[in-house]
């Protein structure tokens, strides 16, 4: 029962031009062209199985690590940015630059800790697999908190990385810890992987709401690519972390 | 050994996500009241709240 008695007596207005809102346009698309558990999924192995074929790119012609890794970076700005929906023909090609960077550094990494690579995959489709069980048992719960305590510490590492560039690019010094194997070193990867796998559970939040809600069928390829972008860096923390520990 | 091990986990982690993923999760998850609200925007009330005086049918003969 609302507070206000007008609301009470008359009901809220049904003046479409008062309630037309968001959900009024997704009430307008056909079935078909709605979100899809299945099809996000499918895409998500598209995606997937592009990121295996670029690896192997990488990992035969490692030259293309630098070119892969910036394209990838102005491809994710564009998804995001620019136009979500037309993540189904971005969200691919960042699959395809990505897999060449990630190939590519995993030969670099794999000549000086040999087996480092499969050790790195395993652990990163492990925590997706067993973080997937959690999300959907309800073991962990996005809240509006959690999303923020995720944004935040997610913003940190990333101004922490940009002033690590910084320093480094123009006073040739940098962020110590970062990269030490001491016991601050792994902590703070242990730390980064959490934030990482955590990011996780609020892809698959927006996946299965997305869908629950029946957004339109873009959404699909854009649930899949923020799936990707959280792997990517995970797999990258991973490969950090494994290297600070066997060094 | 090392290449087994981790590819079986790995291969393993992925058939589960491909099973798991196309599930609907569970109510405990899906009906909470504290779930985040992304796409569900709130309509706009057509009443405008704060301190109103009411009418009197006295005010409208003056």
């Amino acid at each position: 029962m609302s507070k206000h008695s007008a609301i009470n007596r008359f009901g809220r207005s049904g003046n479409p031009a008062f309630t037309k809102n968001f959900n009024g346009f997704i009430d307008d698309l056909p079935i078909s062209d709605r979100m899809t558990l299945d099809g996000a999924v499918n895409k998500t192995g598209i995606l997937l199985a592009t990121c295996f074929g670029g690896a192997f790119i990488g990992w035969n012609i490692p030259q293309l690590m630098l070119p892969a890794m910036i394209i990838g970076f102005i491809l994710a700005m564009i998804t995001i940015f620019r136009s979500p929906s037309n993540a189904g023909s971005t969200a691919p090609l960042y699959a395809l630059s990505q897999g060449i960077f990630l190939g590519a550094i995993t030969m670099f990494f794999e000549q000086s800790y040999p087996g480092i690579g499969i050790q790195a995959i395993g652990l990163t489709f492990g925590i997706l697999a067993s973080l997937l069980l959690c999300y959907k048992t309800g073991l962990i719960k996005p809240t509006e908190n959690f999303r923020l305590m995720i944004f935040s510490a997610t913003f940190g590492i990333l101004i922490l990385y940009l002033v690590n560039f910084v320093m480094s690019f123009f006073f040739g010094s940098s962020i110590g810890f970062i990269h030490s194997n001491g016991l601050f070193g792994i902590g703070f990867s242990l730390f980064v992987v959490g934030i990482a796998a955590l990011n996780l559970v609020l892809d698959f939040d927006f996946i299965e709401e997305g869908a629950e809600k029946g957004m339109p069928k873009y959404m699909e390829w854009y649930g899949a690519f923020s799936l990707m972008v959280t792997l990517v860096w995970l797999y990258l923390e991973i490969l950090r972390l494994l290297a600070k520990i066997r060094r | 050994m090392n290449t087994i091990i981790f590819g079986s986990i790995a291969l393993i982690s992925l058939y589960a996500f491909f099973k798991l993923s196309k599930l609907k999760a569970s109510s405990r998850q899906l009906k909470r009241n504290d779930r985040i609200n992304r796409f569900d925007h709130q309509p706009k009330e057509n009443i405008i709240e704060g301190d109103s005086e009411e009418i009197k049918d006295s005010d409208d003969e003056k």
